[in-house]
């Protein structure tokens, strides 16, 4: 591969020469220009390897510099056979795709980070408007951070006009309005008349934007009405999870199952839940809260 | 090699017309700030040597951030504060008025300058300063510079200077390059170098008494040094292939540089005192134009390691690169700001090739040029304005922009073309 090394040398240095794309330094006829212009570059790599070398190489690094540069090299040594020749084209060819990979893998771990960045944003976003929420509701924090009291009226508290993520469906018309007339019926603390208006709310609106919201709050709303209904909130709960098993509402359902089961006396099956939100969701909220919850009660 | 032509000029020849700047100002802020600068009494025998006032009206009249009130519509020359009616200038709308006293005591002059705030009737800021009579326009930079500070909170870059290649064509045979030394106006050009062959890349050290650049005159691109005030230089290197983007560390102890003595380019560090080059990236793609972060920890430098030419950032600390620049398909030729967070680098957007502003933190990229052909930016020292070198018409010229995009100069030659200007870091008096 000697004979290869010193023509890639050479090589590099006639590439080096090449004209840069944007400066139009030949016109100038300057060689003052250190940009490297790797669409030329490559162009020549490409056209380069195959042909013998010549004798004289530009040190200039511009084009028309070069018949005053010009100096002679030892003449590089021929190529032992086509052979070697073809191994270094291979090695080129290999080393320009290698280059071209890492672009994209740089570029898409790039876009990875930012996105993650972007989505714990949103997520701290919702976490802080959903504090906000519960702070007038019910003195408690929102469902993602809830530590309230075990009959889950801590979490009553998010926010109405956060649209589900994950959630396909299409807003219908005047379906915001009555989400958010029965979500003020929480804010209220008028539990009976919120239970009332969420299932009125599905009823008109089985498939709407805001349904699985609707679920997760009948669900909470079932725990803080007088006399609570364990089993009404643990459907919700259900629904929520079998037919929107990709809504954002999910970990915070899975975690409230397990408090309802918790207050329903089967210690088994909360633990059940609060496993599953810790290992399916370890990075939520709602797993946190899990564990605590675990480490408090069971 | 007897056949290259180079000539050395000693320093404070008379300035070469040739190389002279001339500032056009092409976009300012809105609503520039109304200032008088009123001119300076002479307090010495004969005429003064230089209208300080005049350079100093200048520099804010190039800031864009000023509107210097025309001496014309001064109802008075007032040189000390029992001269200054407020009312005056009220009626002339000017909000700030500077005045000044200048003394010359043997070869030294003294300016001592008083600020005055107008609508407050106060005076914000006085101060005196002085250099030798050769340095007259450099002392007038020095008061704008406290003004300025004074005004925007910001250090003025006006006593600084810049260094470039100007080059005359020469239809007949070879080109001239000139290597030209400038006040931060374009005032006082200095030819340190003039060869027949390319000159390149020239970087100042971080104390403003050396600058390294890139010479062909022995037939092949070599890295030389030069000390400003002497003259003195010295080739530092002579590697076979590529010697180029000489970079001086923060510290001054350390250059970095591009050499392809070990294949494909790279980036070495040289110590400068035991002369001992190491090499630090290692890559069969191209790496090259260095630019330290202040802090002397790190550099970027661009690299098409990832296809197409982006900036990438070398930690020495940890020997660990990492890629910078994410927007567009050609970022290169970075410079980095004294701040550390503001980069200015070429930027490729629709063919075109514009200066923008990246910054360290938000990874957020800002194209300030709307020109097409944009190279070479370099910082002021303040990191408020953004020299590059650009075409217009058919010829090179040097332009500026602030860093907001807000303020925009040319510095256009007489004659011939100007290219890689080099702003100077703070220079101590």
């Amino acid at each position: 591969m000697k004979s290869g090394r010193a023509r890639h040398t050479q090589i590099g240095l006639v590439q080096w020469a090449g004209p840069f794309a944007f400066m139009a330094l030949v016109s100038t006829g300057l060689a003052a220009q250190d940009y490297i212009d790797v669409e030329a570059e490559r162009r020549a790599a490409q056209a380069a390897p195959t042909t013998a070398p010549t004798g004289a190489v530009s040190y200039g690094v511009g084009g028309v510099s070069a018949a005053t540069t010009t100096r002679s090299l030892p003449p590089p040594a021929a190529p032992a056979s086509d052979n070697i020749g073809g191994l270094f084209n291979q090695v080129q060819q290999l080393q320009q795709e290698v280059m071209r990979l890492n672009g994209i893998v740089e570029q898409q771990a790039y876009e990875l980070r930012t996105l993650k960045e972007q989505s714990l944003e949103r997520y701290m976003d919702i976490d802080r408007r959903l504090a906000a929420g519960g702070g007038a509701a019910s003195g408690a924090t929102g469902s993602g951070s809830t530590a309230g009291a075990a009959n889950g009226a801590g979490g009553a508290a998010v926010a109405p006009v956060i649209p589900p993520a994950g959630s396909q469906a299409a807003e219908q018309p005047g379906e915001g309005d009555a989400y958010r007339a029965a979500y003020a019926l929480v804010r209220g603390q008028e539990f009976d008349q919120a239970v009332a208006a969420f299932t009125q709310f599905l009823q008109t609106y089985p498939d709407g934007r805001y349904a699985a919201n609707a679920h997760y709050w009948l669900g909470e709303l079932y725990l803080v009405i007088d006399p609570a209904d364990p089993e009404a909130s643990r459907q919700s709960f259900m629904l929520l999870l079998s037919q929107y098993p990709d809504n954002a509402k999910v970990p915070d359902a899975l975690y409230k199952l397990g408090r309802v089961h918790f207050i329903k006396g089967n210690s088994q099956r909360s633990r059940e839940y609060l496993e599953r939100v810790m290992r399916e969701y370890p990075d939520s909220s709602a797993a946190r809260l899990a564990g605590d919850f675990i480490d408090q009660n069971l | 090699m007897a056949r290259l032509a180079l000539v050395l000029f000693v320093l404070l020849l008379p300035a070469l017309a040739q190389a002279q700047l001339v500032i056009e100002i092409t976009q300012g802020v809105d609503d520039p700030t109304p200032l008088a600068v009123v001119p300076f009494a002479w307090e010495g025998q004969g005429t003064a040597p230089e209208d300080l006032a005049q350079v100093v009206q200048e520099d804010f009249a190039r800031s864009g951030q000023f509107d210097p009130i025309d001496r014309a519509d001064m109802l008075g020359f007032p040189s000390r504060e029992a001269e200054l009616f407020y009312r005056d200038w009220r009626a002339i709308a000017s909000e700030y008025v500077l005045i000044g006293r200048v003394r010359g005591e043997g070869p030294n002059l003294n300016v001592h300058y008083e600020l005055y705030d107008v609508l407050r009737q106060a005076r914000i800021l006085e101060g005196d300063l002085s250099s030798s009579i050769g340095e007259a326009r450099m002392l007038a930079h020095r008061v704008s510079d406290a003004v300025y500070e004074k005004l925007t909170g910001i250090p003025g870059a006006f006593a600084t200077r810049l260094i470039y290649v100007s080059v005359t064509r020469n239809p007949a045979g070879k080109d001239y390059f000139r290597l030209t030394l400038a006040d931060a106006d374009g005032a006082r050009p200095i030819v340190l170098l003039e060869s027949r062959e390319p000159i390149m890349s020239p970087s100042w050290s971080p104390d403003g008494s050396q600058v390294a650049y890139v010479s062909f005159e022995t037939g092949r691109p070599a890295i030389f040094r030069q000390v400003l005030a002497t003259g003195e230089r010295e080739q530092l290197t002579n590697y076979r292939g590529l010697n180029s983007s000489p970079a001086w560390s923060p510290d001054g102890n350390t250059l970095a540089m591009v050499l392809s003595k070990d294949g494909s380019p790279d980036i070495y560090l040289m110590d400068m005192a035991s002369r001992r080059l190491t090499r630090v990236t290692r890559h069969y793609a191209i790496d090259t134009e260095p630019s330290w972060m202040p802090d002397g920890g790190s550099f970027l430098f661009t690299s098409d390691r990832g296809g197409r030419p982006q900036i990438y950032r070398y930690d020495l600390r940890s020997g660990l690169t990492e890629r910078v620049t994410f927007e567009g398909a050609y970022n290169a030729r970075a410079r980095v700001a004294q701040d550390g967070r503001n980069v200015v680098l070429v930027h490729q957007r629709n063919g075109e090739f514009q200066i923008a502003i990246h910054d360290l933190v938000t990874s957020r990229l800002q194209v300030l040029t709307n020109t097409e052909l944009d190279e070479s930016p370099s910082i002021a020292p303040n990191g408020s304005m953004v020299l590059y070198a650009t075409k217009f018409g058919d010829r090179g010229i040097l332009s500026a922009v602030s860093v907001d995009g807000g303020i925009k100069f040319r510095l256009p030659a007489r004659s011939g073309d100007v290219r890689e200007p080099a702003w100077s870091p703070y220079v101590k008096y």
